[in-house]
């Protein structure tokens, strides 16, 4: 029948088309460097390391436009060669990247985990091919750390934690009660501030009654639209205090205040960063204190402590940790150099 | 032209080439299919008015239309393109985001008439790229603004490396963003004024009435004489400027800009046009309905974060009502043509 | 010898070579091969890894893919599903409940009848009720991206019995991943329907002419449901290997699949008004997509620079198309005949210079 002819044509055509290519890229192969691209194929000197970087965020995010930086300084400083890929927060995205990652064979693989759930087949491929893994930013769950070399980055549970810990302190035993603005909706880090937020709360201080929480998008302007209408749900005489899990989220929840004729510093407001939104309004007094986070240090460490895996200073079987120091700033120390916002 | 009251332009444009279907107001259903909105909306407030505590309150008024403004002015721009039957504009996204980002970005290093000039600049280049591909390569529109989204957020980011901007506190920009006239913030009023003037080009200019013609029955336009590209480019053109001006209006809302600032831009207005009544099919529609549309949903989105719903239930409440306003419409649209 | 009265209608090339001419011109995939060759050899030049690493070129093309091929059955129609990506993540979201629940059989099947409800609903908005597909799925879109939120409790949900997850993610035929495998078996499945099974040829003339589709006979209504029911298993298959795969459910899944897979339809040459456009061109339109998609991540280029030119490839893509390209070229033309027209005889034309509204032409064009 003339119909089969017409399936089997184009797909004779696709087949021949790849074999015959994948033939010829075989036999390139071993010729081939590469005009167009940063990366070579090819490894010259042993002092090069070929290291892909998996991230869920680059240039679209505040965070992640000052890590990759730092994250290629440290690379070109140490002879790492990087390839860097960004999934936008795409957990499928990532494990397709993986997925190339693993078949280029490079010296080492740096992830930072989109959706922490979901990164153990890549853990087991990247360990089946014998590429060493390190970890950044947020770490694995406890029962896929051992796939891993080592993990530099926040602890974001943590960063809660700290945050809570301050809104503790500022509170005392008075009985007060709080809205709370988390990150994204089913973003590992608005899920892990959250719940160090929440737990450290319950247990230290649980005179803080968390009266609304709502998700936002890590803006500003949507911060800034919710809180509003959080106030007015609440009754703005019925709130003491407001949780937000970043800066930029703390600036519009205050920029909501304000436009209702109070004044911010008169309310308990903690939030998580430290940016250059969040650091001048602890120094003014609207936002009582924020939790430092270097996202310089992030991608700068990201790099350092692959290339420690990588000449053997952490030996095979080891697994280190290297926690960015979380850093609570208060109005006491905001001013200090040590503590300068750098996103 | 005959002059049109206000009436009339809230009234789904006529049929240009059929009169005769201006009064059916006979059938119930044709009745809410077309008046719909209005009932839906007015039920809306009062409900919310009476069992939604807070809700009646200056500031919560205020709010209402912060989330109307930035959307609105960007969905009423899109109403052209809708009405030509060209479905919709993705690339909104990029554009309000870097009319947004290039507000704040070259304002503080330059200066504002700068920035504007800037910002015009890409919102005519994307209007036109858009605007060509679809109106004289007759490209699907869905694709070509896929892809314009994707140039436009690479160069945004690519040049202004992805780092959120904000401006000076006492800025001009700052200043726009929390003034008000009366009740209303600034914001409000431009979707006021935006309205209004994009009312009056698809009511009474001679442009307005190809946009619709062309969107009830291209070929017909076509067959007429009418250079039918151009017309395409004009809606497009004009999506553009709306979404220069929603960016604007959501930098200065909260003095900062990012390029992911705009994002779920597309889709929010597409559902605001179609709740308003004007159909995908094109052709028919108008601004003022846009307008109400972009006034539920937002009221809607409102009522749902003052009665503390959940972040999921309140995507599955918006995609219900998307449903509900277009099954009600094409009831009314059947009812109508037996 | 002939008999003189025959009367010939239509291309009557003769020998295989003319037949073939023949059978290929109507064919809708012509461009996206000719787009595929030239990501091959551009590809293969810079970065031949993407071949050499073939089976995980393959799994890319089979992640964008699939939801393209069932998206495909619907655009053929003149219909759009854009619900997909939410039927992605919800039938993932159920099926890791499920399973946790009970085992993997009842979580899968759980996930595929989620993804036949879904399905029927879109239809009967569409075919019953008569609302415009786009707008009926773009609502169900919404409203299904929060029922995975509020299934999964807005957070990812991980699935218990892991081994299977990371077994599932292992070659299972020679290179090829269950997910690969899966991949043709629906492209197979499909490219079979629509072609010989009559149902799946209806498709077509359902999508080129609807009326002449109801005047011929094709009870119409239910090849919208068969669509659309394509359509929605095929996502959440789609949904159910992600989870599986990933050994977690993420309700945020599906995003970018969704964009990807009209991309990878409109490549292959698939008209989004419908009637025109096959399976096999999605697949090649999807592994041009896919090659390319590789080939940007491995090059290390930045990342925005890679948006930027993933987009111009598809605006150059879907602009070069043989029907825009008439189309431009008409209008250059007619452009052209008024402007020499009025240069000619400026007196005789009225409203010379073109402009909205008052262009008149001579040949009426």
């Amino acid at each position: 029948m003339r119909k089969s002819r017409l399936v089997l044509a184009p797909a004779v055509m696709l087949a021949s088309a790849a074999l015959v290519l994948s033939g010829c890229a075989a036999a390139e192969e071993e010729a081939t460097t590469d005009s167009g691209s940063t990366t070579t194929e090819t490894t010259d000197v042993a002092e090069t390391y070929e290291v892909y970087a998996l991230l869920p965020q680059g240039s679209d995010q505040a965070y992640g436009t000052f890590y990759v930086p730092a994250m290629e300084a440290a690379a070109a400083e140490l002879g790492i060669n990087l390839t860097i890929t960004n999934s936008e927060y795409d957990g499928d995205k990532q494990a397709s990247e993986c997925e190339i990652a693993v078949a280029a064979k490079p010296d080492g693989i740096i992830l930072w985990p989109a959706v922490g759930d979901a990164v153990r087949p890549c853990l087991e491929a990247a360990e089946a091919a014998g590429i060493p893994v390190t970890v950044t930013n947020s770490d694995l769950f406890d029962a896929d750390k051992a796939l891993s070399r080592g993990y530099s980055g926040p602890d974001t549970y943590g960063q809660g934690v700290s945050s809570a810990e301050i809104m503790c302190e500022l509170v005392g035993d008075a009985a007060v009660s709080i809205i709370q603005l988390n990150g994204a909706a089913g973003n590992s880090t608005a899920i892990d501030r959250d719940n160090g937020f929440t737990d450290t709360v319950a247990a230290n201080c649980p005179n803080v009654t968390i009266l609304q929480e709502e998700s936002t998008d890590w803006t500003k302007a949507t911060a800034q639209q919710v809180a509003s209408e959080m106030i007015t749900a609440q009754g703005i005489e019925n709130i003491d205090g407001i949780y937000a899990a970043d800066d930029s989220i703390a600036a519009g929840a205050i920029a909501a205040l304000e436009a209702r004729g109070v004044v911010a510093a008169d309310y308990f407001i903690t939030s998580i960063g430290n940016t250059f939104l969040g650091n001048p309004l602890v120094i003014d007094g609207s936002l009582d204190g924020t939790v430092f986070q270097s996202s310089s240090w992030d991608g700068e460490n990201a790099t350092r402590l692959m290339y420690d895996v990588l000449t053997g200073v952490i030996a095979a079987g080891d697994r280190e940790v290297k926690f960015m120091p979380s850093v609570k700033v208060t109005a006491a120390n905001a001013s200090d150099a040590d503590v300068a916002p750098e996103w | 032209m005959a002059k049109e009251t206000f009436t009339q332009a809230m009234s789904v444009a006529p049929e240009p080439q059929d009169a005769k279907n201006e009064k059916q107001k006979t059938s119930f259903i044709a009745f809410i299919a077309d008046k719909g909105i209005f009932v839906f909306t007015i039920v809306l407030v009062l409900t919310a008015v009476f069992f939604v505590d807070g809700f009646a309150s200056l500031q919560n008024v205020t709010d209402v239309f912060h989330r109307a403004a930035p959307i609105g002015i960007v969905a009423l721009g899109m109403t052209f393109v809708v009405i030509t039957g060209n479905y919709l504009d993705l690339s909104v996204v990029a554009q309000a985001a870097a009319a947004g980002v290039i507000l704040i970005a070259v304002s503080n290093a330059y200066n504002l008439i700068v920035a504007f000039a800037v910002a015009f600049v890409v919102a005519i280049v994307f209007g036109l790229v858009n605007g060509i591909a679809v109106g004289y390569f007759k490209a699907n529109a869905v694709i070509v603004t896929l892809a314009t989204t994707y140039i436009g957020l690479g160069l945004l980011r690519l040049l202004s490396g992805g780092s959120q901007v904000f401006g000076p506190a006492d800025g001009p920009i700052a200043t726009f963003g929390t003034s008000k006239l009366g009740p209303f913030p600034y914001s409000a009023v431009v979707l006021v004024v935006v309205t209004l003037i994009l009312t009056f080009v698809l009511t009474k200019t001679n442009f307005g009435f190809m946009i619709r013609s062309f969107g009830t029955n291209s070929s017909a336009t076509r067959l007429a004489g009418t250079n039918t590209g151009l017309i395409v480019i004009g809606a497009f053109l004009v999506t553009s400027m709306a979404a220069m001006f929603g960016g604007f209006v959501l930098a200065a809302f909260s003095n900062t800009a990012v390029s992911n600032m705009a994002s779920g831009f597309d889709f929010e207005a597409l559902a605001a046009i179609i709740v308003g009544g004007t159909s995908v099919f094109g052709g028919k529609g108008s601004v003022p309905r846009t307008l109400l549309g972009v006034v539920f949903v937002s009221i809607l989105s409102n009522v749902l974060v003052l009665v503390q719903v959940s972040y999921g239930l309140q995507q599955v409440a918006i995609g219900s009502l998307i449903v509900l306003a277009v099954t009600v419409d094409a009831l009314g649209r059947r009812v109508s043509k037996k | 010898m002939t008999n003189q009265s025959v009367i010939k209608v239509g291309s009557t090339a003769t020998g295989f070579f003319g037949k073939l001419k023949t059978v290929l011109a109507r064919r809708t995939e012509g461009r996206a091969v000719a787009l595929f060759a030239i990501i091959a050899s551009f590809v293969t030049i810079s970065q031949p890894l993407v071949f050499t690493a073939y089976q995980v070129t393959l799994g890319r093309i089979a992640l964008i893919g699939l939801v393209a091929l069932g998206l495909t059955a619907v655009i053929l129609m003149g219909e759009l599903d854009l619900s997909v990506a939410s039927t992605l993540a919800v039938s993932g979201v159920i099926a890791v409940t499920v399973a946790n629940q009970t085992n993997m059989l009842i979580g899968v099947l759980a996930a595929l009848a989620a993804g036949v409800v879904v399905s029927l609903i879109n239809a009967f908005f569409v075919a019953i009720v008569g609302i415009n597909s786009f707008i009926a799925t773009l609502g169900m879109l919404f409203a299904l991206r929060g029922m995975a939120f509020v299934i999964s409790d807005e957070a990812p949900v991980k699935l218990e019995n892991t081994d299977l997850g990371i077994a599932f993610g292992q070659p299972l035929l020679g290179p090829l991943t269950p997910r690969i495998l899966i991949f043709f078996l629906i492209f197979i499945a499909i490219q079979v329907f629509v072609s010989r099974v009559k149902a799946g040829r209806e498709f077509l003339a359902v999508g080129g002419n609807r009326q002449a589709a109801y005047d011929a006979g094709i009870p119409v209504k239910r090849r919208i449901f068969t669509g659309f029911i394509i359509s929605g298993v095929v996502a959440s298959i789609a949904g159910i290997v992600n989870a599986v795969e990933r050994t977690s459910a993420d309700p945020t899944s599906g995003s970018t699949v969704l964009l990807a897979s009209f991309a990878a339809a409109i490549i292959g040459g698939n008209y989004l008004k419908g009637g025109k456009g096959s399976i096999v061109g999605t697949l090649i339109g999807a592994a041009s997509l896919g090659m390319l998609q590789v080939a940007l991540t491995i090059s290390g280029i930045q990342i925005p620079v890679q948006e930027i030119f993933i987009g111009a490839i598809l605006l150059i893509a879907v602009i070069t198309d043989p029907s825009s390209l008439r189309a431009v070229w008409g209008s250059l033309s007619t452009t052209f005949q008024g402007i020499k027209n009025s240069l000619v005889n400026p007196a005789r034309e009225k409203g010379s210079a073109p402009s909205i509204g008052n262009k008149t032409n001579e040949r009426g064009n």
